[in-house]
């Protein structure tokens, strides 16, 4: 039998799944992706699908964002996306 | 042994009497309800040919003028517990054997207090406000009688040979069961020296197992041992309604509430509740309380809730009610369990009850479930989350 720590439960303690991870890509002139950096640089050999999303425009922080379904030189496929606010890349099962 | 006996008359009146100084002169009787029956509970001593437990209608046909009280059994139990609180700082044995009647251990006391008188001044200093009278003796019975028998604030003690003392009372103060009350009655036994005077043989033979213990009574003989107050951990809260109600419901959430905190504090420090008492006041300040006793104890709201909401079905409130409260007066830790022949049954049960170790050990949720949050979502992460189990 444990006894009680005396630490308070947080009641509130929800944790999103399949959160955003970031992810440095090395994009071309056209603002493309060319490659990613996973535990080394991987060039993207084909981008297989692509899609924007824009929601929650009418909040301060409004959801703009470009998905990619890239296929990597090692036959990976993977979900990444552009923050279209900041400017900063994601990887995220869609 | 030496035991003193402190006897205070009237007790609930004089509980009532200390919230109400007004109530002092005026003939009032406390009343309480069993069932559809109002029954006189305690009266103020001036009013003569009353009994406890008479039913109030004869009371009144005796007693037109007095006034009536509603008996609020908690606040003379808190009383009570009060006056035994500071009689242990007297003599460490107390025995609070009803209320209004307590037993103190008299051995080994004679360096605080030198003689008997001692003792029974430093009762009475503790007592004054509800007339204690006060009786020492060898044992139990003896000291009962001689507090009965001793003059207003005072103390009598009984010492020696006590047959003189014993042998004109009456049978009925034996505190024996009433079929023996009547039998003795039958056979023309009405004092103790009579019942003494017999072979206790033949008195055995009449009486049955009963016998024995009337037997020796009336002879001052009483090995009933002194059983001084288990202290135990008490966790009280009460809490007022927002409106007087008679919605089962609304007295439940009342009743969730309160137990949510006590789970959510520190009080129970790790452990379940094994027994409560559930009470409620009404708008006319009648007093129901129902006690639940749980085989495991309940580690959460959710399983001590599903028992009160039972209690709270099967005996309906006398009134409106405006206040609710749970005093929990027993604790444990929830024993070793056997492994069940039929171990998916329980998996569910063991699984939860493990999580809140692990959580209590650590002090935040550990182990989560998928939810569903809005699962058309165009944005991944909105779609699902990840919640404590036990919420």
């Amino acid at each position: 039998m444990v006894e009680n720590t005396g630490k308070t439960l947080r009641a509130d303690a929800y944790k999103p799944v399949n959160a955003p991870e970031a992810l440095k890509v090395a994009e071309d002139a056209a603002g493309l992706p060319v490659a990613v950096r996973l535990k080394q640089r991987q060039a993207i050999a084909s981008i297989e699908d692509k899609w924007r999303i824009d929601d929650e425009w009418w909040r301060a922080a409004p959801v703009s964002r470009l998905y990619y379904n890239v296929l990597l030189a090692s036959w990976q496929r993977m979900v990444l996306y552009k923050d279209l606010v900041s400017g900063s890349w994601y990887e995220q099962e869609y | 042994m030496k035991i003193l006996c402190v006897l205070l008359p009237h007790f609930a009146w004089r509980c009532e009497l200390r919230r109400h100084p007004a109530l002092a002169g005026r003939p009032s009787i406390v009343t309480s309800t069993e069932g559809s029956q109002k029954l006189v509970t305690d009266f103020s001593p001036d009013l003569t040919g009353l009994l406890p437990d008479m039913p109030l209608q004869q009371a009144l046909a005796l007693h037109g003028e007095a006034g009536l009280l509603l008996a609020d059994t908690p606040y003379y139990a808190a009383v009570f517990n009060e006056v035994l609180d500071a009689l242990e700082q007297l003599s460490p044995l107390v025995e609070g054997a009803d209320p209004g009647c307590i037993y103190l251990g008299a051995d080994g006391l004679q360096l605080i207090y030198p003689d008997d008188n001692a003792l029974a001044a430093a009762v009475r200093g503790v007592v004054k406000d509800f007339a204690p009278l006060m009786g020492i003796a060898a044992n139990k019975f003896l000291a009962s009688l001689a507090a009965r028998y001793s003059p207003p604030d005072g103390c009598q003690v009984l010492s020696g040979n006590v047959d003189i003392f014993l042998t004109d009372l009456s049978c009925d103060i034996l505190p024996v069961s009433l079929k023996s009350r009547g039998k003795l009655r039958d056979f023309g036994l009405n004092t103790l020296g009579q019942v003494a005077a017999l072979p206790p043989g033949p008195f055995q033979s009449q009486f049955g197992p009963e016998g024995k213990r009337i037997w020796e009574l009336s002879r001052g003989k009483d090995a009933t041992p002194l059983y001084p107050r288990f202290m135990e951990e008490t966790i009280e809260a009460s809490a007022a309604l927002p409106s007087v109600t008679v919605s089962l419901d609304a007295i439940l959430v009342a009743v969730e509430s309160l137990l949510g905190n006590i789970f959510h504090g520190h009080a129970l420090k790790g452990r379940g509740i094994r027994s409560l008492t559930l009470w409620t006041r009404s708008w006319n300040a009648e007093h129901w309380e129902k006690n639940a006793n749980f085989k495991e104890p309940a580690m959460e709201v959710k399983s001590a809730v599903t028992r009160l909401k039972r209690i709270l079905e099967e005996y309906p409130q006398p009134g409106p009610v405006e206040q609710a409260g749970i005093k929990i007066t027993g604790l444990g830790y929830p024993r070793g369990r056997q492994k069940s022949l039929f171990s998916d049954i329980r998996a569910q049960e063991h699984l939860a009850e493990d999580i809140k170790q692990l959580e209590l050990k650590l002090g935040n949720p550990q182990v989560y479930k998928v939810k569903e949050v809005e699962p058309w979502s165009r944005i991944p992460e909105r779609r699902y989350a990840l919640t404590p189990t036990n919420r």
